[in-house]
């Protein structure tokens, strides 16, 4: 008598169900391997006949230079639109005769252009300020000047391009404030390995926000590297005090905007208008001025009906914005006060152009 | 801002500067020049104040294209590039930026006299005239580049330079690859030279270290380099127009161009052999131009030069750099390869189609009447004591031979593969993991050098078994011939391995009812083992005559090097995916052996293998241990 029969039922109903499932998955497995044969095979005698029929093309590497500044090449890194990871320098668009190595970091959050209403720079039509507009749209939400509040100072706080939560101040800042505030001034008179271990880590993520500055990363290498007892570190903290400025440049890795107090979360679009934005995306072209009009209210229900000008912000008393609570240090503050950079740009907003002084020529 | 209207000062302002009103902030601007004191030091014009922000920009919707005014501050505060020293009006005209908003851009005239400025304060008055004047006396004249067409459009504004075709804002390329002595010593290098270069002889030497350095170097990287070279030589519309060859597309698939994509820096770019010695990238010449440092008399001197190739024979310049292969038919390296394709689909497709079939039979669970009965067999002898070992198919040393042979072929693939496809993105990679190209490919060199050492020792052992056997071999004890003693080698594939190939393809297409029986080696072993014998050989020789190709010119020409690189690809492919597709299947993932035959590990084969490849063995192994009857063997090798 064979053994299997020998086996109670059960026993022998799972041996046969095993069996059946062994023998699928073992068909199975022999089709998968068919395909990825046939498919494998199909590409090698491709490529064979290809290389002797058709003529050469210089590959991608080569080619996918680019050729204009269309916004799809600005979206993405430098090494992606160069398609050159081995070129130490990828070439610019041939028309952009200046270097940039890299791009303002998207805003991810930003209701207002990932609706697909607005762009990254959405100001163009006032050709006086429209590029000065967009140079804050990499630091500033829109909601900040263009959203309602009758709260005076505005009630706005710092919030990552990373995740869009609401964040402290971002590390280029922090470091600013760790050496030229006044009390950090006198510990660093006499630092611990932990004020240098602090310094050097918020250098560090102040390039990784400023899209990878190598000399901020320079410098951060640098001031961990050193005795912290010693004369080259006191001169490399001189150094961070002069050179952290020249990296204010809106590339934080966070953005201000407008806080509510209530969700505690920023407000980075006008809330409760996805319908009102999908029909504008839909027909916003095709309806009449009026309906037009009607539309946009309620696209914008909270817009400000004049959006905010530079003195508002920029002014040492009674400006709209409490940098010094957003964790700006006292030196930056009193550079963002200046009068002469906004006095100039309300004055060229007015429709008079600004002639620089003969003085500053070389 | 209506203060700006006073008479006095507009008209004071006119007479400074003859020409517009002048507003009262100035002033303002004049405190914040001063307080910006830091920026001004390398941007004496503070144009930075604005244009080092990224965001300084906006999209233009007439254009679709976004109008950058950012400008990279480093560049001209760590003066990246010779350009760092310029004040932004030496290129732009003042009148158009000296006014916010600025006047419309005007094309800068990158022939025009901009104002260097030494150490010591004093201006030079500097201008690339004499570019201007040797491209006009080349093959690429202002007459021609004016008058491109592109296929993509234009690439450049009206009025633009064209000198933009070819460069934008030159950065200085890493001092330490040409003074490596930079990286270790850094700026301490520099000490000692401000002795006396600090005051005495004012000299920015570290601008002077860095701009050498740089000169020391291509002024590009060598692929950065064929991309600018393809803005035109790869256009299809310019092509058309003045009768070019892709001749960068065709660069970049030789040898040196593989090399370029795989990050070799010194491999030959495209000016190391169309500018010649004494000539620079605005020099250069048609190759009919005799002046032309490719021109026909000319082209070996560029091969040959004390960089590239100094110990070559003149005819190793008959090696093609821009060999295509589809245009080049009639030719013999056309017809190498065309041969080699062949060979490829007549072996690669025959093994293919038997494997595939194979794996059909899995799928519909086919099976031959036979294979319960010598399944039973297989058991019944693997059970015996001495069954199992006899059933041995590789002996200890055959095994360790094998291991060798995978372990060289795995590296030699891995290093030689991407050399071959080194446009694809994983090529670059796998390059990576040997850490660069200059290691992958000695690494290559060297194992292959192994695998020819591999072939010799295998073909001793085989000698040395062979012969070794002859005394013992024939039941009279007479010796076998040379001829009888490698015939009749286990390996050696005879009419009848052929015949079975074609019984077992007929069996695995229905055409027969009963599959053919195998030995200890069936047909597919013999096949793929000779085709180890031949490809080691085909690879070896080429290999090493590309890897001395210059002493190699001087016994054959440099088109034997075009030959041997056509033989060595297409070869080093057939291998690849036969060892790839067919022998990693027939091994790994057939389901009669997965996860892995241990034939070559323990010597022991499956039991769904031998009942499939291997029953002859089984047969016979049964019938030495009295098993079955005589009979039976017999049967089973006619089943």
């Amino acid at each position: 008598m064979p053994e299997s029969t020998a086996q109670p039922r059960p026993r022998r109903a799972l041996a046969l169900s095993g069996a059946v499932v062994f023998s699928i998955m073992r068909r199975a497995y022999a089709a998968v391997l068919i395909v990825v044969i046939v498919w494998l095979t199909f590409l090698a005698v491709r490529y064979l006949f290809r290389s002797l029929i058709r003529p050469i093309a210089a590959p991608p590497q080569v080619m996918q230079l680019p050729t204009r500044l269309g916004e799809e090449v600005l979206r993405e890194r430098r090494e992606q639109w160069a398609a050159l990871e081995a070129t130490e320098n990828a070439r610019s668009p041939l028309a952009h005769y200046h270097r940039f190595e890299g791009w303002i970091e998207p805003d991810r959050f930003n209701d207002c252009t990932r609706s697909g209403c607005h762009l990254a720079l959405p100001h163009a039509r006032r050709k006086e300020v429209r590029a000065f507009l967009n140079m804050h749209a990499t630091s500033v939400h829109c909601s900040v000047c263009h959203i309602q509040s009758a709260d005076t100072p505005l009630p706005v706080a710092w919030y990552s391009l990373a995740n869009g939560k609401p964040c402290g101040p971002p590390a280029g800042l922090r470091a600013y404030e760790f050496v030229t505030g006044a009390e950090e001034r006198q510990r660093l008179a006499h630092p611990t390995g932990a004020d240098q271990a602090r310094l050097a880590a918020l250098l560090r993520e102040a390039a990784e926000a400023a899209d990878g500055a190598p000399a901020l990363r320079d410098l951060a290498a640098r001031v961990a590297a050193v005795r912290v007892e010693s004369e080259a570190f006191q001169e490399l903290v001189g150094t961070v005090r002069t050179t952290l400025p020249e990296y204010f440049r809106g590339e934080y890795g966070a953005k201000l905007a407008l806080y509510d107090p209530q969700t505690k979360k920023p407000v980075l679009g006008f809330p409760g208008t996805a319908a009102a934005v999908k029909e504008w995306l839909e027909r916003g072209s095709t309806l009449n001025p009026t309906d037009r009009a009607a539309l946009l209210v309620r696209v914008h229900p909270l817009k400000r009906e004049q959006a905010l000008h530079c003195s508002d912000c920029h002014r040492q008393a009674g400006g709209l914005v409490d940098f010094a609570h957003l964790g700006y240090p006292e030196a930056r503050r009193d550079a963002l006060f200046r009068p002469a950079i906004f006095q100039m740009i309300e004055h060229i907003s007015s429709g008079q152009p600004m002639h620089l002084p003969e003085f500053t020529t070389p | 801002m209506a203060r700006g209207d006073d008479g006095q000062s507009e008209r004071g302002a006119q007479a400074r500067r003859g020409r517009g009103p002048r507003p009262e902030p100035w002033l303002a601007l004049a405190l914040l020049l001063l307080c910006v004191g830091g920026v001004r030091a390398a941007d004496p014009e503070t144009c930075l104040v604005c244009h080092q922000f990224r965001g300084l920009s906006r999209f233009d919707a007439e254009r679709a294209e976004v109008r950058l005014l950012f400008v990279q501050p480093e560049y001209t505060r760590a003066r990246l590039g010779p350009h760092g020293r310029l004040a932004c009006t030496g290129c732009h005209a003042r009148a158009a930026v000296s006014v916010i908003p600025h006047e419309p851009v005007v094309p800068v005239d990158c022939t025009q006299a901009c104002h260097l400025v030494n150490p010591t304060g004093l201006e030079r008055r500097f201008n690339h005239g004499n570019v201007a004047a040797m491209l006009q006396d080349s093959a690429h004249p202002w007459s021609k580049l004016s008058e491109l067409k592109f296929a993509r459009g234009a690439l450049l504004d009206p009025g633009q330079s064209l000198c933009l075709y070819c460069h934008d804002e030159p950065v200085f390329r890493d001092p330490t690859r040409a003074i490596p002595v930079l990286r270790t010593l850094g700026a301490r290098v520099f000490d000692r030279c401000e002795v006396c270069h600090a005051d005495v002889v004012p000299v920015d030497i570290e601008y002077y270290v860095r701009h050498i350095a740089s000169r020391l170097q291509p002024a590009r990287p060598t692929l950065e380099l064929a991309q600018v070279c393809a803005v035109c030589h790869s256009d299809a519309q310019v092509r058309a127009t003045h009768d070019l060859p892709d001749a960068v597309a065709s660069y970049v698939r030789s040898f040196h161009g593989k090399a370029a994509l795989l990050g070799d820096q010194t491999t030959a770019n495209c000016l190391s052999c169309h500018v010649g010695a004494g000539q620079n990238a605005h020099q250069m010449f048609g190759h009919r131009d005799p002046r032309s440092s490719v021109y026909p008399s000319r082209v070996a001197s560029a091969c040959r030069s004390e960089t590239c190739h100094p110990g070559a024979n003149p005819r190793f310049a008959a090696a093609a750099v821009h060999l295509d292969l589809p245009i080049s038919r009639g030719t013999w390296e056309f017809a190498l390869a065309a041969a080699f394709i062949l060979l490829t689909i007549a072996t690669f497709g025959p093994s293919a189609i038997i494997v595939l079939l194979e794996l059909g039979h899995i799928l519909i669970e086919r099976h031959h009447h036979r294979r319960q009965e010598v399944e039973q067999l297989a058991r019944a002898v693997l059970q015996h004591p001495e069954g199992r070992r006899r059933l041995v198919r590789f002996t200890p040393s055959q095994r360790v031979q094998h291991w060798v042979l995978v372990v060289l072929f795995s590296v030699l693939a891995l290093t030689g593969f991407p050399m071959k496809f080194a446009d694809r993105a994983w090529a670059a990679t796998v390059i990576g993991w040997f850490g660069g190209l200059h290691v992958a490919r000695t690494v290559h060199h060297w194992v292959g050098l192994g695998l020819i050492v591999g072939l010799l020792v295998h073909l001793t052992y085989v000698a040395w078994t062979a012969f070794g056997r002859r005394p013992g071999g024939q039941p009279g004890g007479r010796r076998r011939g040379l001829i009888a003693t490698i015939t009749a080698l286990p390996m050696w594939m005879d009419w009848r391995d052929g015949l079975k190939a074609l019984q077992l393809l007929a069996y695995l297409a229905f055409l027969r009812r009963d599959p053919p029986t195998f030995g200890r080696f069936s047909a597919k072993d013999k096949f793929e083992y000779i085709g180890v014998f031949w490809g080691t050989v085909v690879l070896g020789l080429t290999g090493l005559l590309l890897w001395g190709a210059s002493f190699s010119s001087h016994f054959l020409s440099g088109r034997w090097t075009n030959l041997a690189l056509i033989a060595h690809t297409y070869e080093a492919f057939l291998a690849i995916i036969h060892v790839g597709i067919l022998h990693i299947v027939n091994v790994i993932l057939s389901p009669n052996v997965f996860p892995l035959s241990p034939a070559t590990l323990t010597g022991q084969t499956p039991l769904a293998e031998l009942v499939e490849g291997h029953s002859e063995l089984v047969v016979q192994v049964a019938g030495e241990l009295g098993m079955v009857g005589p009979g039976a063997a017999t049967e089973a090798g006619h089943a």
